[in-house]
């Protein structure tokens, strides 16, 4: 230790407190407490009554756990690929340098930061059956009946998918277009030279480049759309018949809603190795690749 | 037409197309929220609004003030999300300036704590702190939603501590030297150092607040303290066939927040970009 140091030492105890407090109070006890509450049946007023793995059992096994599992699974599907593609093309084009792109990228950003809720409630109101734009944008193009964006069971997840798309879509452009910047640009003033088309540049040159920023952005999209809940709440509350529910909504449902605290518990653990597991599989493919 | 200019073509195509995407749902919320009653359930849908041309166009924002709660969870917002992202500053620098100076066990031990609950989903968290905050008596009051950002938080001190470290050790020694107090080298070289991390921290932890609607919701169920979402998820359950007005209520909602975008534009993107790469 050297004498900067000792002289911080005196004073650093006081500065790092709060953090020390916050973190036992606000992060590891609740930790832990949810650990132990998702082994118990409890409604938040009686008293706790240890129920072994049954939560767990029911969160993967039940009818309706399993429906949870499988829309979240089938939003994945949608948004994450949606999201990358666009997040990736777009980067792609801001990327050209090309006149007005800088005013381009900052629109393209603009939907991440407005206000989930007020956002999520424009939409629905665009979703409307019988007044919609959407709809009306349909009968105009005479493309197909109206559909029930919000109220039909088989397109209601897919709905909440795409206003997310839409928000975030600017966030995982910027994140590409921070790895482009990464990318030795000589590379592809060769191929230029040789003669190589855009399309192959893209191929064989950014794509591989470009894939641990590529592997990040699955990642933090998985993560995001497992926890997707404020969308949810404004647009569907989880219906029709759940139809929409995914493991972010019903963990609010079971505990705030049905006040069944261990199985939302159980849920929140659930989604938590979901999280730990995209990470840890991307640390693995990470590490192999160096 | 030459082979460049063809490709720059289609490069604003592709770059015009998505703007309209992008605008259309926010254009459309201000074109309804212009609106008058009857021209809203009008089919097709008119695309131009006709208070906008009647020249009363501000008629249903000035309907959301007038509804009851709106005021107040305008201010409820602005408090929260003030209030925590001053926390934030407060706490993350402080820790984030002894974590970049001092390694021994115990601060070392504290670090890698705080950084392994950034793997944790806040949904982990929630039932225990609502437990906790119904013991301290905090429930339908806005302290669950400021009092733990003073405390803890992850991925501000991980910020920091990043900023901080690349102080040059030299400077701090010779201000040792000139007799400064270890308080005096945070507040007078650090703190301003790190001001655009702090910059990007407050905007960040404004704007993820503003936005919250998972906390205020458990936490807060009394008309008083309900911040801007709750407002307008009440809204929709109480008057949803007044939409003129509940959309000019959104657009007011999400204002604040574009504003602050187009002002520190910079600052916001970097936050948020910094914020997952870490």
């Amino acid at each position: 230790m050297n004498a900067v140091q000792r002289h911080h030492l005196r004073i650093a105890w006081w500065m790092i407190l709060p953090c020390t407090i916050g973190l036992i109070c606000f992060r590891l006890f609740p930790i832990l407490a949810s650990f132990l509450i998702s082994f118990t049946d409890w409604n938040i007023i009686g008293v706790p009554e240890f129920v072994g793995l049954n939560n767990y059992i029911q969160a993967l096994t039940s009818p309706l756990g399993v429906k949870v599992l499988l829309n979240t699974f089938q939003y994945a599907l949608v948004y994450v690929p949606l999201a990358t593609a666009l997040g990736f093309s777009l980067a792609l084009l801001v990327d050209t340098g090309i006149k007005g792109a800088v005013f381009f990228r900052t629109l393209y950003f603009l939907p991440f930061i407005t206000a989930t809720v007020a956002i999520a409630i424009s939409w629905k109101w665009m979703f409307a059956t019988r007044f919609g734009i959407l709809n009306a944008f349909l009968s105009w193009l005479h493309l197909s009946d109206p559909i029930a964006w919000l109220s039909n069971p088989n397109v209601a997840l897919i709905s909440v998918a795409v206003v997310m798309v839409w928000k975030d879509t600017g966030f995982y452009m910027v994140l590409f277009l921070a790895g482009l910047q990464t990318i030795d640009r000589t590379l592809i003033e060769a191929a230029k030279l040789d003669g190589a088309n855009r399309f192959a540049i893209v191929r064989d040159i950014i794509l591989p480049q470009l894939a641990p920023m590529t592997f990040f952005v699955l990642l933090i999209a998985m993560i995001n759309s497992a926890k997707t809940f404020e969308a949810t709440i404004s647009l569907t509350n989880g219906g029709p018949n759940n139809a929409s529910t995914t493991l972010g909504y019903a963990i609010y449902q079971n505990a705030f809603v049905h006040f069944d605290m261990g199985l939302a518990s159980a849920q929140s653990w659930v989604l938590c190795l979901i999280v730990g597991g995209i990470s840890l599989l991307h640390y693995r493919l990470q590490q192999r690749k160096t | 037409m030459n082979s460049r200019s063809i490709s720059a073509l289609l490069i604003y195509l592709g770059l015009l197309s998505y703007a309209a995407v992008t605008l259309f749902p926010l254009l459309w919320m201000v074109i309804t929220a212009m609106k008058s009653g009857r021209e809203l359930f009008r089919l097709p849908p008119s695309l131009v609004p006709d208070l906008l041309v009647a020249g009363t166009p501000f008629v249903n924002f000035v309907a959301v003030f007038e509804k009851s709660g709106f005021l107040g969870a305008v201010l409820n917002s602005m408090l929260v999300a003030t209030l925590a992202a001053v926390g934030q500053l407060i706490t993350c620098s402080m820790a984030g300036f002894v974590f970049a100076n001092l390694r021994n066990r115990v601060f070392t031990g504290i670090y890698v704590l705080l950084l392994s609950t950034m793997f944790f989903p806040t949904e982990v968290t929630l039932i225990p702190e609502f437990l906790l905050f119904r013991q301290l008596g905090w429930l339908d009051t806005l302290l669950p939603l400021i009092v733990p950002s003073f405390f803890v938080g992850a991925f501000g001190t991980l910020m920091m501590t990043g900023f901080f470290k690349s102080i040059p050790f030299e400077i701090e020694e010779a201000a040792i030297l000139d007799g400064a107090s270890s308080f005096g080298i945070f507040k007078d070289i650090y703190l301003p150092f790190g001001a655009p991390a702090l910059a990007s921290l407050f905007l960040v932890a404004f704007i993820a607040n503003w936005d919250e609607v998972l906390r205020p919701v458990i936490f807060n169920s009394s008309p008083e303290v309900k911040t801007l979402p709750q407002f307008l998820l009440d809204f929709v359950g109480q008057y949803e066939s007044q939409w003129t007005v509940l959309l000019a209520g959104s657009f007011l909602a999400t204002l604040p927040l574009i504003m602050i975008y187009i002002g520190c534009q910079k600052w916001v993107v970097a936050g948020f970009a910094r914020s997952s790469l870490k």
